[in-house]
């Protein structure tokens, strides 16, 4: 069988932007893509403490998205806050279990997954550890692919207090909760395009 | 090996598709830059040898099953042709509305943009910008700089700043949401749908095209799109 080499080995380089193999001939202090003139990193420098500052601010800011409520609603019924687990707990009880499951997802299971597996995978690079590396590669794929869908709370918020605008009968506005809700998909997705998934299989002795 | 029983299994998922097997090559030094004839995988690093794709094939890392490379059957014209359909798509979901609702005899519609309005109070006005950041003004850009880059492919000539344009492409492929968009509409039909009269305009079918347009051209990202640029540069070495 043949031995899989990695890039160094073999005295190549990857540009990660345009996906270029470059072969390293003379090794200069500031090594750029001669296709697409970006910057050439061996390993995406400060990767994992970047990655881990992003995730930290991300579960900060989830505090606050869920605590404060995400939208006020007033009309003949009267007014109220709605925080997003109370909005999903009051899709279940009027019946609309699917609904309550989407948003459930978008809103709470994905942020989840995201941090769970973002920390996963900071440990288990940190302790060079040779654990299921392929499976974590798959998991770090899984993070990049999902990290868009939270934004689904924001949109239903923005369309929702867009058209109900019926002074007498009825208006919904957003509340402070959606600001810091989407800064939570914006931290956790700038923490998983700051991970280097090469990481996970780097062999450090 | 483990390595062995991973690649024997990633042969048998994919032979449906004609796997493209990948050997390991060790390319000798020598002095040029550019290494064309050789793979290296994003998410491990492992070297290949590149090998001709044909249609319908999907190059996959032996370790980590990544797409290393994909067939590309989208040439400059069918790009632009796909890119005209997509700002086509575009301006309906920004002219037109994508929800409206009825209560009395007063109507309200909803777009991308009184979404985003209604999100500008104080300093949530945040995710006011978030909101139009990912769904307005990245799917925007991703029309207008493929349109730059394709309206010189096909006119035979390496556009203007290509570099830097194509490092923009893909710098902000992460940050466009217009499919999420599209769901949290649907969402919020069936949300409203219980207390008012909710119907759906023709904004959301150009939301749904533009989505499925935009996928397609992700798709070709980013290999395609930089041979188009090699291929028409006569002047270059």
């Amino acid at each position: 069988m043949v031995q899989l080499r990695q890039s160094f080995e073999v005295g190549l380089l990857l540009c990660r932007t345009c996906g270029q193999a470059i072969s390293r001939t003379s090794p200069s202090a500031d090594p750029r893509c001669p296709r697409c003139e970006s910057r050439i990193e061996h390993r995406t420098p400060f990767s994992t403490e970047m990655t881990l500052a992003w995730l930290v601010a991300g579960i900060i800011l989830y505090v606050p998205a869920n605590v404060l409520p995400v939208m006020h609603t007033s009309g003949l019924l009267g007014e109220a806050d709605s925080t997003i687990l109370g909005g999903i707990i009051e899709f279940w009880r009027a019946g609309d279990w699917d609904i309550a499951v989407l948003i459930f997802i978008a809103s709470v299971a994905v942020p989840f997954t995201k941090f769970i597996a973002i920390g996963l995978l900071l440990i288990t690079v940190r302790k060079n550890s040779r654990w299921e590396r392929h499976q974590r590669t798959t998991l770090y794929r899984i993070v990049e692919f999902i990290g868009c869908w939270s934004m689904l709370d924001v949109i239903v918020v923005a369309l929702t207090s867009a058209l109900l605008q019926f002074q007498m009968l009825g208006t919904a506005e957003p509340r402070a909760g959606i600001a810091f809700f989407c800064a939570v998909v914006f931290a956790t997705m700038l923490s998983a395009l700051s991970f280097d998934p090469r990481l996970i299989w780097d062999r450090r002795t | 090996m483990r390595r062995q029983r991973r690649f024997a299994d990633c042969n048998a998922r994919i032979c449906s598709n004609e796997q493209t097997t990948l050997t390991m090559e060790l390319p000798d030094a020598r002095q040029s830059t550019l290494v064309n004839t050789v793979l290296i995988c994003r998410d491990c690093d492992t070297v290949y040898r590149a090998l001709t794709l044909r249609r319908g094939d999907v190059a996959l890392c032996r370790r980590c099953e990544s797409v290393l490379s994909r067939y590309v059957g989208t040439d400059a014209e069918s790009g632009l042709a796909l890119v005209i359909a997509a700002a086509i798509f575009f301006a309906i979901a920004n002219l037109t509305p994508i929800l409206s609702i009825e209560v009395g005899g007063v109507e309200t519609k909803a777009n991308i943009w009184f979404a985003v309005l209604s999100l500008q109070q104080g300093w949530i006005s945040v995710a006011a910008f978030g909101l139009a950041f990912t769904t307005f003004l990245i799917p925007a850009a991703q029309i207008l700089l493929l349109l730059w880059v394709l309206l010189f492919a096909r006119a035979k000539r390496r556009p203007p700043g290509f570099g830097p344009v194509m490092k923009l492409l893909h710098r902000i492929r992460p940050w466009s949401m217009t499919e999420v968009f599209l769901l949290g509409a649907l969402v919020a039909i069936v949300k409203l749908a219980n207390w008012v009269h909710i119907t759906a305009g023709a904004g959301i079918w150009a939301m749904a095209g533009l989505t499925v347009v935009l996928a397609i051209l992700g798709r070709c990202d980013p290999a395609a799109w930089w041979s188009i640029g090699a291929r028409r540069r006569p002047w270059s070495s």
